[in-house]
């Protein structure tokens, strides 16, 4: 897979990332209801777990897939070495928020695996693409 | 050798990196949840000592309480945001269940709005789901006694929880997730064009008449019980 694969296919990815934090925002800040087929969407987004520092998760997870998208886009060491950073550390929240879905609130939120299917991924791409710089397969 | 060397610095800095960053996350995720309450909760503080329910022995059928067969019919619109529904809650309603409902005189149907607010709408929700077990009341009643500020974010899981662990028959966690589905709105809508065809344009509102008859609108003078006797009587009389 080149590079330039690696990095169109983050970008798809950040940006199907980007839609549904926006959603997820979107329909909290206006009150509205989530289109949710598992039925636990609003009481993880109603949960005291929805919130990290007094943002919502939603708006972190936005402005992490953001960072992901502009880190796809662009080229060099520190977009390599930032998508990768962000992309696992995003994984790990992800799979602590995940974790917490299933054990402490007992509900499951359709989004939310979503977007852990999509930082799994990005952070796959991310290790690969560094990889691919590291030996010399990737000329900016 | 040195690419090699390169290739590995670069994993650990972006590895440390993310580490560091996903702890910071994960620590504030914690914290947060700890200091909203809702967070995984000892179970000494979940189990609370149960109190004699007001409503124990008495049929609930959906938003009704009573017997299906009682003669009179009382029907209330309240928003449990509203506190002189929470007064009424407290103040009168006790009374007509002891002396009216439990003896098998009157039927008292609950018609719930959501016009104050955010709290309003999940507290509604929350009370229709526990009407589909059959313990609309409890959780009514129970909403009203623990009234916060208004759209303060008072109707939290952690509140929810305890009202409903105190229910035998409800399953706390999920009334949680059954309050939010879809098949709720007809119910809700129903009773906003109840509210409206009855002319209800503040709570609390009340409808007394024969049960299965027409009713007609109440306009009490006071929120403990003598505000609504002498209608109710009135209704038996005839």
């Amino acid at each position: 897979m080149s590079e330039r694969s690696v990095r169109i296919a983050s970008a798809v990815l950040a940006s199907l990332g980007v839609a549904i934090t926006t959603y997820l925002l979107y329909v909290r800040e206006t009150g509205g209801s989530l289109v949710c087929s598992t039925g636990g969407c609003e009481t993880v987004q109603n949960s005291s777990y929805a919130e990290v520092l007094g943002l919502p998760v939603a708006a972190l997870g936005l402005t992490g897939f953001l960072v992901l998208l502009a880190a796809a886009l662009a080229r060099g060491d520190w977009a390599r070495l930032t998508n990768a950073a962000v992309a696992v550390s995003a994984f790990i929240f992800g799979a602590y928020l995940l974790v917490v879905q299933i054990v402490v609130i007992d509900a499951i939120c359709q989004w939310c695996v979503a977007t852990d299917v999509l930082t799994t991924a990005l952070a796959a791409l991310a290790l690969v693409r560094l990889g691919q710089a590291s030996s010399g397969r990737w000329m900016p | 050798m040195s690419a090699l060397r390169d290739r590995r610095l670069q994993l650990a800095v972006v590895l440390g990196a993310a580490a560091a960053l996903a702890a910071v996350l994960v620590g504030a995720s914690l914290i947060g949840a700890r200091e909203n309450g809702s967070g995984p909760v000892p179970a000494a503080a979940a189990a609370p000592e149960p109190e004699p329910s007001l409503f124990a022995g008495i049929e609930q059928s959906g938003v009704a309480l009573g017997s299906p067969t009682a003669p009179v019919t009382l029907v209330e619109y309240a928003d449990v945001q509203c506190p002189y529904c929470a007064q009424w809650s407290r103040d009168a309603l006790p009374t007509l269940v002891d002396e009216y409902v439990r003896a098998g005189k009157l039927r008292i149907v609950f018609h719930g709005l959501a016009f104050i607010g955010p709290d309003s709408n999940t507290a509604l929700r929350t009370a229709v789901a526990a009407g589909r077990e059959n313990h609309l009341w409890d959780v009514v009643h129970g909403l009203f006694l623990n009234q916060g500020s208004e759209n303060a974010g008072w109707v939290t899981d952690t509140l929810v929880q305890e009202i409903a662990g105190g229910v035998p028959g409800l399953e706390p966690d999920q009334l949680l997730a059954a309050r939010w589905d879809k098949t709720i709105d007809p119910e809700l809508e129903r009773s906003a064009a109840a509210a409206k065809a009855a002319g209800v344009q503040g709570t609390p509102a009340f409808q007394v008449g024969p049960t299965g008859g027409r009713l007609e609108r109440v306009q009490v003078v006071s929120l403990d019980p003598e505000g609504i006797v002498p209608a109710i009587e009135a209704a038996l009389a005839r």
